[in-house]
C-alpha cells in the first residue's frame, strides 16, 4: 500500500506543480532586451528588516523605453505592475502608479515617466530579493532592480483581515475553508457509498466479465433490482443535495458579484522640469577587450542651470561618476559601478549645446552579460542618462541606437 | 538448486489451489484487490494530467472560476475519461462506476496536489487553491446509465446535467468568495482580492480569462446561458468519447487485456 501511495503522490506531483517558480531573471534575458524595455530609477525599499505583519514599501519611477524592440508586444497593450518575491511570502496590500490603485492591469506609454509604490505585508519569515516587475502581456516580466529584505518572526502570527461590503470582517487566510471542507467531504462520502456498494459485490471483475460475455445481448440481466433501487436513491439524493446546497448558499450569501477585471487608465504626471536636456548620439561603440562602452553625444541643455552627466544606467546597471553624484550600492547585489563613468568635455552650460565623450567601464558589463549584446540579432542599445546641476537638480533623458563592437 | 526444487513443489500446489470453487473465488477476490486500487491510481494519474493540460489554472485558483469559461471548459474536459472508460466498464462488466470512481480518484488526487504543491510547497492559503467538487456529477452520469442502460439516454440527460449542474454544485464552495469588497475605491470580490494580495509573480492579473467574449448583452443571464450551452456540447462530447471507447474496446490489444 505504501508503494501505491508513493506512486500516487509522484503522479500527482508531476501533474500539477504551480507555475510560480520565479527565477532571478536579472541576467537571463538578451542584453538588448534588458537595455531597451524599462528604465527603472530611484528604486528604494522603506526598510530592509521587518517582522511578520509589518509592511515594507517598494517605490520608485520607471520609463518604458522609446527604443522598445519592435518584435515584442509593448507595455501600451496590456501591462501589470507586479512584484518579484518568491510566492506569497508577502501579501500585496497596496500598489499604485501615479497615485492610481493598481489592482487591475493598465497601459504604460513609451517614454512617459511613471511613479509607483508597492506596499507589502510580510507573511513568511526569510531573506528575499525583492524586485519591482512590470508584467507585459505577450512579452513577459521586465524585472527592476532588486533589494534584499529580511523578514523575522513567525508565520503563525500572520493575520490578514478585511471588511466586506456586507459588513463582515473576515480573515483571508482561513475564510470559507470550513465550507469547502464540509461540502467536499460530504460529496466524497456520497460518492464512496456508490463505490462501496459495488465493492461489496467483490469479486466483480472476472466473474462479471465472464457472465456478461456469456449472456451476450441479454447482459443487462446481470443487473439486480437492488442495483436499480440504489441507483435511483443515489440519483435522487445527488440532485436534492445539489439543489439544497445551491439554495443554502444563495440564502447564506445573498449578495455576490462576478469576478472583476478590466483595464485602468492612468493619470499623467508632469515631469517636464526634469526633462530639459536633449541628447543625440553621434557615435556608440563597445570596445570588447577593455569592457568599455564609449559614447559620443551632442547635448543640448535647455534648463537654466549648468549640468554634468553623473550617471548612465544600462539594464539596471548604474555607471556613476562620483565627482558629480555620490551613489553607493545599497547591498551586495545592488548594481552600482561607482567610478565606472568618465566624461570628457566639462559641464554643459545653461542654454548651450556641447559635444561630450562618455566612457562607461566596469566588470559589471561582463558579470551582467551585457557584452552579449553583440550576439543579439538586433545590436542596438538603450540607456538612461542622468544630468545633475550643482544644486542637485536632476534631468534625465533616454538615448539609444545602434552600437558597433570594437574587437581589438 | 534448492530454488528450482521449491519452485517445482510450489507449482502443483498452486494449481491445486484453484480446484475448489471457494478457492477459485478467493483468486478472483485477489485479482480485484490488485486491480481496483490500480484502476483508482490510474484514474487519478491520467485524470490529473489531462485536467492540468485542459483546465489548469481555471480550477487551481479561486479567482479564475468565472461565469463564462470555467463552467464551459471544465465539464467538457471532465467528461472525456468517464465516457471512454464508461463504455469499457459498462459493456464488458456492466459496472456503472467509471464516472464516479474517476471523479472520486481525481478529487483525492486534486486534494493531495493542492495541499502538497500549492499549500505546503508554494505557500498559498488552502482556501485560495482548494479544488472544486465534481463527484456528484459523476454520480448523475453513472446512476443514469444504470437506470436507463442506454448510452444514448445517458448522454441526453446524464451528460447534459453533468455540465448544467457544475456551477450549482460548486456554488456552496464558491459563494463566500464572491462577496464584494471595496478596495481602494475599486469594487472587487473576495476572490479577486486574494488573487491580488497573495503574490503570483508569474501569473499577472491580465492572464486570467474572465468572461472574455464579444457577447455581454445577456447581462445577468450569463451563467444559465453558459450552462445550457455547455450542456448541449456535453451531450455531443459524451457521444464522441463513448464512441472512442467503443473503438478502443474493439482494438485487439485491449481485448487481450480483458
Ligand atoms: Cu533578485
Amino acid at each position: 500500500m505504501k508503494k501505491y501511495l508513493v506512486a500516487f503522490i509522484l503522479l500527482i506531483q508531476a501533474a500539477a506543480i504551480p507555475d510560480l517558480a520565479f527565477a532571478h531573471g536579472e541576467r537571463a534575458q538578451q542584453a538588448g532586451l534588458r537595455m531597451r524595455t524599462v528604465h527603472w530609477f530611484d528604486t528604494a525599499v522603506s526598510t530592509t528588516k521587518l517582522n511578520v505583519n509589518d509592511t515594507v514599501v517598494v517605490s520608485g519611477s520607471f520609463v518604458p523605453s522609446v527604443n522598445w524592440p519592435e518584435h515584442m508586444a509593448g507595455p501600451d497593450g496590456t501591462a501589470f505592475l507586479n512584484i518579484g518575491v518568491p510566492g506569497p511570502t508577502f501579501v500585496r496590500v497596496d500598489s499604485r502608479v501615479n497615485g492610481m490603485p493598481m489592482i487591475r492591469s493598465t497601459r504604460f506609454y513609451k517614454g512617459q515617466t511613471y511613479q509607483y509604490s508597492i506596499t507589502l505585508k510580510a507573511r513568511t519569515p526569510g531573506r528575499y530579493h525583492v524586485h519591482p516587475v512590470l508584467s507585459v502581456k505577450d512579452t513577459g516580466p521586465v524585472i527592476g532592480p532588486g533589494f534584499w529584505v529580511e523578514v523575522g518572526g513567525s508565520q503563525a502570527d500572520f493575520q490578514n483581515t478585511v471588511k466586506t461590503m456586507t459588513g463582515e470582517t473576515i480573515d483571508l487566510e482561513t475564510y470559507g475553508m470550513g465550507n469547502i471542507a464540509f461540502w467536499s467531504l460530504l460529496w466524497f462520502a456520497v460518492g464512496l457509498v456508490w463505490f462501496i456498494y459495488w465493492l461489496t459485490k467483490c469479486p466483480i471483475i472476472i466473474p462479471r466479465y465472464r457472465r456478461v460475455a456469456e449472456l451476450g445481448d441479454k447482459a443487462d440481466d446481470i443487473i439486480t433490482p437492488t442495483d436499480k433501487k440504489v441507483a435511483a436513491t443515489l440519483l435522487a439524493v445527488t440532485l436534492s443535495l445539489i439543489g439544497f446546497g445551491y439554495f443554502w448558499a444563495q440564502d447564506e450569501y445573498p449578495i455576490t458579484t462576478p469576478l472583476q477585471t478590466g483595464i485602468v487608465h492612468l493619470p499623467e504626471i508632469d515631469v517636464s522640469a526634469d526633462r530639459e536636456v536633449d541628447v543625440t548620439v553621434a557615435d556608440a561603440r563597445y570596445r570588447i577587450p577593455g569592457r568599455s562602452f564609449e559614447l559620443t553625444l551632442d547635448v543640448n541643455n535647455r534648463s537654466g542651470k549648468d549640468v554634468k552627466l553623473g550617471n548612465l544606467t544600462v539594464a539596471n546597471v548604474r555607471f556613476v561618476d562620483p565627482s558629480v553624484i555620490d551613489i553607493k550600492p545599497a547591498d551586495s547585489h545592488d548594481l552600482v559601478a561607482s567610478g565606472g563613468l568618465r566624461v570628457e568635455g566639462g559641464p554643459i552650460k545653461a542654454g548651450e549645446s556641447a559635444r561630450i565623450k562618455v566612457f562607461a567601464e566596469d566588470a559589471l558589463w561582463e558579470t551582467y552579460r551585457l557584452t552579449s549584446l553583440i550576439y543579439d540579432p538586433d545590436s542596438r542599445f538603450g540607456a538612461m542618462l542622468y544630468f545633475y546641476a550643482d544644486d542637485g537638480a536632476r534631468d534625465y533623458v533616454e538615448v539609444g541606437g545602434s552600437m558597433l563592437p570594437v574587437f581589438m | 538448486m534448492t530454488d528450482t526444487n521449491e519452485a517445482a513443489e510450489a507449482r502443483p500446489k498452486a494449481r491445486s489451489a484453484v480446484t475448489t470453487r471457494e478457492q477459485q473465488w478467493q483468486v478472483y477476490k485477489n485479482i480485484d484487490l490488485m486491480a481496483i486500487p490500480l484502476i483508482v491510481l490510474l484514474f487519478a494519474g491520467i485524470f490529473s494530467f489531462h485536467f492540468a493540460l485542459t483546465v489548469g489554472d481555471w480550477d487551481y485558483w479561486v479567482d479564475w472560476r468565472d461565469r463564462r469559461w470555467w463552467p464551459l471548459v471544465t465539464p467538457l474536459s471532465l467528461l472525456v475519461l468517464p465516457a471512454v472508460f464508461g463504455y469499457l466498464l459498462w459493456t464488458k462488466l456492466r459496472l456503472p462506476l467509471a464516472a464516479s470512481v474517476a471523479l472520486l480518484s481525481f478529487a483525492l488526487a486534486a486534494w493531495v496536489s493542492r495541499v502538497m504543491n500549492f499549500e505546503i510547497f508554494a505557500g498559498f492559503p488552502l482556501n485560495m487553491v482548494s479544488p472544486s467538487t465534481f463527484i456528484g456529477l459523476g454520480l448523475i452520469l453513472d446512476c443514469t446509465l444504470m437506470l436507463t442502460r442506454s448510452f444514448f439516454v445517458t448522454g441526453l440527460f446524464g451528460a447534459f446535467f453533468f455540465a448544467v449542474l457544475i456551477y450549482p454544485i460548486n456554488w456552496p464552495l464558491m459563494a463566500p468568495f464572491r462577496v464584494p469588497v471595496e478596495y481602494n475605491g475599486t469594487l472587487v470580490t473576495v476572490a479577486d482580492l486574494m488573487g491580488y494580495e497573495y503574490v503570483r509573480t508569474a501569473i499577472p492579473e491580465y492572464v486570467r480569462i474572465i468572461e472574455q467574449s464579444t457577447l455581454r448583452t445577456f447581462g445577468e443571464a450569463v451563467t444559465p446561458l453558459t450552462a445550457v450551452f455547455a450542456g448541449f456540447l456535453a451531450i455531443l462530447m459524451y457521444y464522441f468519447w463513448t464512441w472512442v471507447g467503443a473503438l478502443a474496446s474493439r482494438a485487439v490489444w485491449i481485448k487481450r487485456i480483458f
